[in-house]
């Protein structure tokens, strides 16, 4: 496989948009709000990262999130998808995702843009249906306004995905019970669930440490996720990755190419490329990102080679988020070492704890180890 | 220049609690007796600053020699500094011993405070003269004729002795210099005796080695002379000496009754001790001048490298540490806990703060401190004494005929309106009061004797608190009692943790336990398992809290470019425990090693 990172073959790609409206309290992504003027300049400049592959590549997986990418006008968002077609084609079979923010997609031409270009799978960035929980995390969309998206979307996509956050400040088991009872009333596929960290950089941030804002205790955080976990089995969605719930034949593919360990593409502002050995970080600074790209390209901004056992050890880390874990021989084969022989005693000792459960043929989380894998992740990756 | 008359010598110190204007005052007098000029001025302070940032902290005496014609005679003025600090005693006892005289410095609205009352007490036994000096008698809120009175009903000095004076504008000090002239007698000692100098202070010249501080008391010290440390036994050549003008003057010889500065070539300052004496060698050898010891370290504390520190980085910073500062004194050892590391003693807390900056600062080391402690005595059946600087050393109780703790008498100077919640506050920490009172209609003083191991942690904040800041303290070490004393130690996962034990009193220990176990408990992070945390007294447990395991650690997004991201922040979190060492496999920081100071006093 060669390490260049235009002229790999990856059959999948990231763009990321870095454009909002609003930023959000506890959001500290690449992007920019207020800047709709910079969008233009923008799709120019997409364009000029994705000519670097000189011919278009056919994909499984494409994923357009940011930001939001609905943000952009149906104009601007037509031509957008129009580059995206001319250099990364698609199969009908293959999984085409956007992100959208709800109240984006009251604009019926936007939806039709997203519908003829073959958009067919859409992440909502719902986050909660209670208003309470809105207010605070600053979203602009009503649970109504919800309903009413996703009724006009359900005909004509393949998978609809939603995402929600608990464990904002103040949140109670109740109001999550109430979120996740909501939300599967609603006709969704896939289900994302984020338990609400305040990073350094955010607003939220900020407000802790004058203490205007009070993070939710470690115990009712904890009893909301394994809620979650509960719940949406009963109601039939399958718990594949830390924080991803499916319907049958409804997993995002997308992201299963980042856990798995396969090459893909990224383009835009702080996306990255992988291919397999390398990793390639764009420019998080959208004008810098410019900039590079108006003076040849390309936007990097750094790169990674693992060696072969950090490598060994990033992909038993991220393998193991996926819930059916890791089947050994495979491990092995893959990565040229067996687990034990990467971690060494320490990971008999996880084993003995309960937080890891290994089979004759699979290594994988327990219940227990999933709660804490944070913990986990520190003790395997140390050297 | 001629030799002044030892008869025209006045060797003095000024006492003043801080704030009050002795700095400024000695700027006056510099000025005034044309030592320095006003331009100069400028100049001296910014070099003080150079000398106190190399020391860290004004903690020493300094001394200056001043001239002044009266009537057609040449004084000489010897003005020695003192430290103002109570960590300082020792210090501030050897300076008063080369001087004559004293001016007792107090602030015109302020009044007497509880450290000026200890000084001023200790220069009288030292037989010096004192003078009573009011400052700052230009502030619009003066009430000089009041503290006057203070000053009279509290220390003895008459109200019509004392000389009002405005440091800041210049106000009275010709009446100063009169009186300083007057009313100090001057030294006596021969000069044809056999020599004996007292050191009184010492500093590090980086070009010259060290620099000691020497009154003369007979005898006569001069360039190229032999001369013998008598308690360090160390001799020596004199290279250079002379006296402070402020800055360095060299002369041929220095005279019974005068102060000045020897240099001989000493590279290092623990060669040098405070309160030794100088002599000749051979026969015509002075004898050793009274009052010399070893500077007292009253706090004891480990030091340890964090985890992931090295051992010989911090061993390599307290030895460049000591040579600047002798009397902080370390030893190796190591807790069963902490494993490698030193025993450290201090002066006071104030010492022992600085010191641990200055590693902190200077040296960049990542440190772990345990709780400070004082020095207890034991006398084991057996009859024998031990000094005990750490709970570990505590003996089996079996053994034990006595336990017994430093004693302090503490002056409390205090509004009146705050003596109900300073006898309370000294009451629960079993103080027996010892004296009460009023330096003016409003004004109180309280003495009190009480357990230094009481007092020096958090007394003065606590007294400071309670009496919305107007309350000053100091005290001095009185000597040992015995008391029913035990030692406290700590488990944590059923494994006594060395480093966490403390002396305590037994009727208090109950009370402390509870409230140590439950700060641990704060302290002491999440792991992936229970923690608990117990105290007990030999094999008895008073007090248990229980550190949940963790229940959620678990970062929900990991996608795409994130994931090197991510893979960094996992893998840091080993290497990000700063100020920490593993115990068993629990974590313990730092600050759980100050927990045990918590007294689970009322209104924490």
């Amino acid at each position: 496989m060669p390490a260049d990172r235009y002229g790999m073959e990856a059959r999948s790609a990231y763009i990321h948009v870095p454009f909002c409206r609003h930023r959000c309290g506890y959001c500290n992504f690449t992007l920019v709000s207020g800047r709709d003027a910079w969008i233009e300049r923008y799709l120019l400049n997409l364009k000029r990262e994705l000519a670097l592959l000189k011919q278009p590549r056919q994909l499984d997986t494409l994923y357009i999130g940011g930001g939001t990418p609905t943000h952009l006008s149906s104009n601007q968002l037509d031509r957008l998808l129009e580059i995206v077609d001319e250099w990364l084609p698609r199969e009908p079979t293959s999984e085409f995702t956007i992100e959208a923010n709800p109240s984006d997609l009251k604009d019926h031409r936007k939806l039709d843009v997203i519908r003829q270009h073959g958009v067919n799978r859409i992440s909502l960035g719902v986050q909660s249906l209670q208003p309470r929980k809105l207010d605070l995390l600053e979203r602009d969309h009503t649970p109504r306004e919800v309903h009413d998206v996703m009724n006009a979307i359900r005909p004509w996509l393949r998978s609809i995905s939603l995402d929600l956050i608990f464990g904002t400040p103040d949140e109670t088991l109740d109001e999550w019970k109430s979120d996740i009872f909501e939300a599967s009333l609603l006709p969704v596929d896939h289900v994302s669930t984020y338990g609400l960290t305040i990073e350094k950089g955010t607003s939220f941030w900020k407000r802790k440490h004058e203490n205007s804002l009070i993070e939710l205790d470690e115990d009712t955080s904890a009893s909301c996720y394994e809620y979650a976990i509960d719940r949406l089995s009963e109601l039939g969605f399958e718990h594949y990755e830390i924080s991803s719930f499916s319907r049958p034949a409804h997993r995002c593919q997308h992201n299963e190419v980042y856990w798995s360990g396969k090459p893909f593409f990224g383009f835009g502002p702080g996306a990255a490329s992988y291919t397999g050995t390398r990793r390639d970080m764009n420019h998080r600074s959208t004008s810098q990102y410019f900039k590079l790209m108006e003076t040849g390209g390309p936007a990097v901004f750094e790169s990674e080679t693992l060696n072969q056992h950090r490598r060994a050890k990033e992909r038993l880390v991220i393998g193991l988020r996926r819930m059916e874990g890791w089947n050994l021989a495979h491990f092995e084969d893959e990565y040229g070492f067996s687990v034990h022989g990467l971690v060494g005693p320490k990971l008999k000792e996880l084993i003995r704890l309960g937080y890891l459960i290994e089979t004759d043929s699979t290594l994988k989380l327990s219940r227990a180890g999933l709660m804490i894998s944070d913990s986990l992740w520190t003790k395997i990756l140390a050297d | 220049m001629t030799a002044i008359e030892r008869n025209n010598i006045r060797n003095f110190c000024i006492i003043a609690h801080i704030d009050h204007g002795k700095s400024t005052l000695a700027d006056r007098l510099l000025e005034h007796t044309g030592t320095i000029t006003q331009r100069e001025m400028q100049e001296q302070i910014l070099d003080d600053m150079e000398l106190e940032r190399a020391r860290g902290i004004t903690i020493k005496a300094r001394a200056v020699a001043m001239h002044c014609d009266i009537d057609g005679t040449r004084y000489e003025l010897n003005l020695i500094d003192t430290p103002g600090h109570v960590d300082f005693h020792y210090e501030v006892s050897r300076s008063l011993a080369c001087c004559e005289g004293a001016l007792l410095l107090v602030d015109a609205f302020q009044g007497v405070e509880a450290q000026t009352v200890a000084n001023v007490y200790a220069a009288m036994g030292h037989d010096l003269a004192v003078i009573p000096v009011i400052n700052k008698i230009d502030l619009k809120h003066q009430r000089a004729d009041e503290v006057a009175l203070e000053m009279e009903q509290s220390l003895g000095l008459p109200m019509d002795e004392s000389i009002r004076v405005s440091a800041k504008t210049g106000i009275g000090i010709p009446d100063l210099m009169s009186a300083i002239l007057k009313r100090i007698p001057p030294p006596e000692g021969e000069r044809d005796s056999p020599l004996q100098a007292m050191v009184f202070d010492s500093h590090y010249d980086e070009f010259r080695g060290v620099i000691t501080y020497v009154r003369v008391m007979n005898g006569t010290l001069f360039k190229g002379q032999k001369i013998h440390f008598i308690n360090t036994g160390s001799v020596h050549e004199v290279l250079e000496l002379g006296q402070f003008a402020p800055k360095r003057r060299p002369c041929e010889e220095l005279q019974a009754g005068e102060v000045g500065y020897v240099i001989c070539n000493i590279k290092s300052l623990d060669k040098v001790k405070i309160g030794d004496t100088i002599s000749v060698p051979g026969e015509k050898s002075g004898t050793a001048l009274s009052g010399y010891q070893e500077p007292p370290r009253m706090v004891y504390c480990g030091l340890y490298p964090s985890d992931g520190q090295d051992f010989s980085e911090l061993r390599d910073a307290l030895t460049k540490l000591s040579i600047n500062d002798p009397s902080f004194e370390f030893e190796p050892e190591s807790s069963d806990a902490l494993g490698f590391g030193f025993r450290c003693g201090f002066l006071g807390l104030l010492h022992m703060e600085i010191i641990q900056q200055r590693l902190e600062g200077e040296a960049d080391i990542d440190l772990v401190q345990t709780a400070p402690n004082v020095t207890y005595q034991i006398m084991t059946k057996m009859g024998e004494i031990l000094e005990i600087h750490r709970p570990q050393e505590v003996p089996d109780s079996g053994q034990i005929a006595e336990f017994r703790q430093p004693i302090v008498r503490v002056n409390i100077v205090i509004p009146e309106e705050y003596v109900g919640a300073v006898m309370k506050l000294c009451t629960e920490r079993r103080g027996v009061q010892t004296g009460q009172e009023y330096l003016s209609p409003t004004r109180v003083m309280l003495t009190y004797e009480l357990p230094l191991g009481d007092v020096i942690y958090d007394m003065h904040d606590k007294l400071k608190s309670n009496t919305r800041g107007y309350g000053t303290m100091d005290y001095e070490v009185i000597g040992y009692q015995p008391a029913d004393l035990v030692r406290m130690d700590i488990l944590v996962n059923g494994n006594k943790v060395d480093a966490l034990s403390v002396i305590c009193n037994r009727g208090d220990a109950d009370r402390r336990g509870r409230a140590v176990v439950k700060k641990l408990k704060e302290e002491i992070s999440r792991h992936m398992f229970e923690v608990a945390v117990q105290a007990a007294i030999g094999s008895r447990v008073i007090a248990r809290e229980t550190v949940k395991a963790l229940r959620k650690n678990v970062t929900a997004k990991c996608y795409g470019g994130d994931i090197s991201r991510k893979r960094k922040l996992w893998q840091k979190q080993k290497e990000g425990k700063k100020r920490m060492k593993s115990i068993g496999s629990v974590d313990i920081p730092q600050k759980a090693f100050m927990a045990v100071l918590d007294t689970g006093e009322a209104g924490k």
